[in-house]
């Protein structure tokens, strides 16, 4: 009787023993199944970067058309065309037949100040969603003081390499918010646009003066105009000819009267 | 037949008299010393101008061209020019009353008011002539010395910029609100010139009343902000709203219909005076 006792609470014990391991040995397999994932695709921000830097890379020139939409408080343009010209490493020029006003950075100012990776810090921030598209926001540093960028922060699409976002905070113009979407563009494997917004910081501009006085105007603004000191411009590209060898010529001619 | 008849007679009497070719030196003079200066000076003035705008943007594309100089131009000329049209239409009745000639004209066997419609036409001629000249000069020759690209404008509450393809009606429009801002001087003028016996009166009236409706127009005091829209100093400068985005039709086309108001009240009053005007004294 006391043989069977015993024999049934060491069955017990056995069970309980077993069950235990069991339990550790799920625990463990779950830990490194989470852990696994992580480890394989672990970049640090400065590897993301430099992801993104690389696609870019391959474009070593294009040109294409661009289509501007302006939305500048207290100043009003009408949409225009022209052509986009691009070339390596940061070459940018916009030709139209008209008067168009442009942040004082080109619009790859961005990818060009992070392409020494040793020139700056980077940090993650957390990561966040930018429409259905998960991004990863890496906020980056320069390490030099007098470099005129003060600040920058970026949110990229980790799973193609592209910058969706970036906010540069700069010494000469501001800051800066550039937004890019790349659509059904088959050029997504350039890291090249279908349309770029890019705001503006217009809290110092002043309207000038003109040459004569202005007798019966007064201030007329409409909801519809952008916040006071944010200025909004967006250029919509198509038809790319990538690495087609543009001239140097194109970015000599004298642009600014 | 006869209407035409004294219409090229009149228009003989405005081209004899040397005052009429003041106002056509004036204008091509102040152009011609703009248009100078603005070649030797203009581009380091306008850069200086425009220094903010630079600060905040990388521009491209040639801000200082011949659009901007006429329209600088306008903006100058504009408000001056009623001036020189005063000194003709006002001379056009009380200068016949001066020299007596006209006794002789009203004894012919024609209405007094085909009279006075022939020397309001024959105005109204000259005035399309001077803002002819003004605009040939002022874009025409703007445009062949300093190129043609889009215009800036700026205004006390914003720039606006407009395409170079989307200029020339506005340009036209704008002559044509000033043909008809300076008719409306001239038929005013005509009409004190049909009150007096002479020339120097309607033409001293008319400039006052210009100077004193442009300052009362131009003064942001709160007391004239109901006064303003009564004067039509404050219509006659609608021709920048043409240079808007969007353009501001209704304000336009009421401006324009206010400047007409004006016009048939003056020249009613100078009919129903000039057809009852006692001429033998």
């Amino acid at each position: 009787m006391v043989f069977s006792i015993k024999y049934l609470e060491n069955a017990k014990y056995k069970k309980r023993n077993k069950m235990k391991s069991t339990i550790k040995r799920s625990f463990l397999v779950g830990f490194l199944a989470l852990l696994i994932p992580v480890g394989a695709s672990a970049q640090s921000p400065k590897q993301i970067l430099a992801a993104v830097n690389q696609k870019f890379m391959k474009v070593n020139d294009y040109s294409a058309n661009i289509h501007l939409v302006f939305n500048l408080p207290s100043v009003t343009i009408q949409p225009i065309d022209g052509k986009v010209y691009f070339k390596k490493p940061a070459k940018f020029r916009i030709k139209t037949k008209g008067i168009i006003f442009l942040p004082k950075q080109n619009p790859y100012y961005s990818l060009a100040a992070l392409s020494d990776t040793n020139s700056y810090t980077a940090f993650t921030t957390g990561e966040e969603k930018i429409g259905s598209t998960g991004v990863i926001v890496i906020k980056v540093s320069p390490n030099a003081d007098d470099n005129d960028l003060i600040l920058g922060k970026f949110w990229i699409d980790k799973a193609n390499s592209i910058v969706l976002k970036s906010q540069l905070t700069t010494r000469s113009s501001g800051t800066i918010q550039t937004e890019s979407s790349y659509g059904a563009n088959a050029n997504v494997a350039y890291a090249l646009p279908d349309k770029m917004t890019l705001s503006v910081d217009m809290t110092k501009f002043k309207i000038p003066k003109m040459v004569s006085a202005d007798i019966n105007s007064k201030p007329s603004h409409s909801d519809n105009e952008p916040r006071k000191g944010t200025g909004v411009i967006t250029l919509s590209y198509s038809g790319y000819a990538i690495n087609q060898k543009v001239p140097d010529s194109v970015f000599t001619e004298e642009v600014t009267k | 037949m006869m209407l035409l008849t004294l219409i090229r007679l009149e228009i003989y009497k405005i081209i004899t008299k040397p005052r009429s070719f003041i106002g056509f030196a004036a204008v091509t003079g102040v152009i011609f010393v703009i248009q100078f200066a603005l070649y030797i000076d203009g581009k380091t003035y306008w850069d200086f101008l425009i220094q903010s705008l630079k600060d905040t943007f990388e521009i491209q594309g040639v801000i200082f061209n011949g659009n901007l100089v006429c329209f600088i131009i306008l903006q100058m000329l504009l408000m001056q020019l009623p001036l020189m049209i005063a000194l003709v239409m006002g001379d056009l009745v009380s200068g016949e009353a001066a020299t007596g000639t006209i006794r002789l004209l009203v004894t012919k066997p024609v209405s007094r008011a085909r009279i006075l419609l022939s020397k309001y036409i024959a105005g109204c001629i000259y005035i399309v002539l001077m803002v002819a000249w003004l605009g040939l000069l002022a874009l025409g020759l703007s445009v062949l010395l300093f190129g043609h690209q889009d215009l800036v404008v700026m205004k006390n509450d914003g720039i606006t910029i407009i395409r170079d393809a989307d200029l020339l009606w506005r340009f036209f429009g704008a002559f044509i609100i000033a043909t008809l801002s300076l008719t409306l001087v001239g038929t005013f003028s005509m009409m004190l010139s049909c009150f007096t016996d002479n020339s120097i009166g309607p033409i001293i009236i008319t400039m006052a009343v210009i100077i004193l409706f442009t300052i009362v127009g131009t003064i942001d005091i709160p007391v004239f902000d109901k006064v303003k829209p009564f004067l039509f100093t404050t219509h006659m400068i609608v021709w920048r709203n043409l240079f808007d985005n969007p353009v501001p039709k209704h304000q336009i086309l009421q401006s324009v219909g206010i400047l007409l108001a004006h016009i048939a009240a003056f020249l009613g009053i100078s009919f129903y005076h000039f057809t009852r005007k006692d001429i033998q004294n």
